[in-house]
């Protein structure tokens, strides 16, 4: 509504913007004309006016009733995905089969006996070789360090630093057979089928 | 209270609080309710010790990823490096298509579950990190595969269900 007013009328209406033009003596008949234009122009204004009024609160509840939900959403606290690997499948739990099985003679349980105390000893030697072996590698480490620290400070000191391109760090394990050279294997594809848990 | 639970209460004569029982039963723990799944704060560690750090080990067999899991759980304890979260990750299922020799048709090959399991540790100082590093890989078995990096966010955001009509609504606001 202002836009047919030239601005500087405008100096002389009050502060609250009415756009009806009030009653101040004009000078000049341009601006008699400008104004006659914004009296026709104001039925012609109402019927576009009405509409927006609807549309922009219209506008405003979706914009509320959006941010309503959004609140709901996000007070729901996210879950963790439940992983496959816990759960026992209902048929291991449904069937009652016991296994039975054959009765062990004495000798063989003794057999048994005396080689399972013959594992826990070899795995003990294996554990304590393991743990000289670290402390070993701390050991040596450290004196090693000691006698960089004795040489220059400047090297120990960015010895000491941690290594920003040790991680990531990756490693396949080994594997029992090496890959056959030349081998072809057949056409095919590999397809995710991984199920989508969405809260 | 406790005398007056019953409604019977002659405080004057000695049958009072006869009907009590509930001081016999075994203390009742009150019921926790379910805490909130946050992200705990990710440190980013000093210059001569890393911060939050992931194993992540990786394979096909479900057994023996468990139990290089537990085993990678306590060497840590027995070398005293915190450890923070030990979690397994959800399976991703493949199923693997091969094309047959004659005709057009592909054939189903197998079903592959992919399994995963982190340990997360924290602290761990730069001298000793190359040893640890060492003792893992000697210990790793065959057919599981190693990574060790630090701990994002978006590590956290992997393990949690997807939310798509929240996705959706914000989208639409901005």
């Amino acid at each position: 509504p202002p836009e047919s007013v030239p601005p500087h009328a405008f100096c002389c209406f009050s502060s609250c913007s009415s756009w009806l033009p009030q009653r101040v003596p004009l000078q000049g008949s341009h601006w008699q004309s400008s104004l006659l234009e914004s009296r026709t122009s104001l039925p012609v204004r109402a019927q576009p006016k009405k509409k927006k009024k609807v549309d922009v609160k219209k506008e405003q509840a979706q914009k509320e009733r959006m941010k309503k939900k959004l609140k709901k959403l996000e007070k729901a606290a996210p879950e963790l995905i439940p992983i496959e690997d816990f759960i026992t499948p209902l048929k291991y739990t449904e069937s009652n089969r016991v296994r039975s099985l054959p009765a062990l003679s004495p000798e063989e349980s003794e057999r048994r006996v005396l080689l399972l105390k013959k594992w826990c000893l070899f795995k003990q030697k294996q554990d304590k070789a393991e743990k000289k072996a670290i402390q070993a590698l701390v050991d040596s480490q450290q004196e090693a360090l000691q006698e960089l620290q004795l040489e220059s400070e400047e090297l120990y000191q960015a010895a000491i630093r941690r290594d920003e391109g040790l991680f990531p760090f990756e490693r396949d394990g080994p594997s029992y057979t090496p890959p056959l050279p030349g081998y072809d294997p057949p056409e095919g594809k590999c397809t995710d089928i991984t199920k989508v848990y969405t809260q | 209270d406790a005398l007056l639970g019953c409604h019977r209460s002659y405080r004057s004569r000695p049958t009072h609080g006869i009907g009590r029982f509930k001081y016999l039963l075994p203390k009742e723990v009150p019921k926790r309710r379910k805490e909130k799944v946050q992200m705990k704060e990710i440190s980013a560690g000093t210059e001569y010790q890393y911060g939050d750090l992931n194993i992540q080990m990786t394979s096909y067999d479900l057994c023996l990823v468990e139990h290089f899991a537990q085993h990678v759980h306590r060497l840590c304890n027995r070398l005293s490096i915190r450890v923070n979260e030990s979690y397994a990750m959800p399976t991703k299922t493949n199923e693997v298509l091969f094309l047959e020799e004659r005709g057009s048709k592909m054939q189903l090959d197998a079903v592959l579950t992919t399994h995963q399991r982190v340990v997360q540790i924290r602290g761990l100082s730069s001298t000793f990190a190359p040893i640890l590093l060492e003792v893992i890989q000697s210990n790793q078995p065959e057919g599981v595969h190693l990574l060790i990096k630090e701990h994002t966010e978006a590590d956290f955001k992997s393990r949690l269900k997807s939310r798509p009509e929240l996705e959706e609504l914000l989208a639409e606001m901005s």
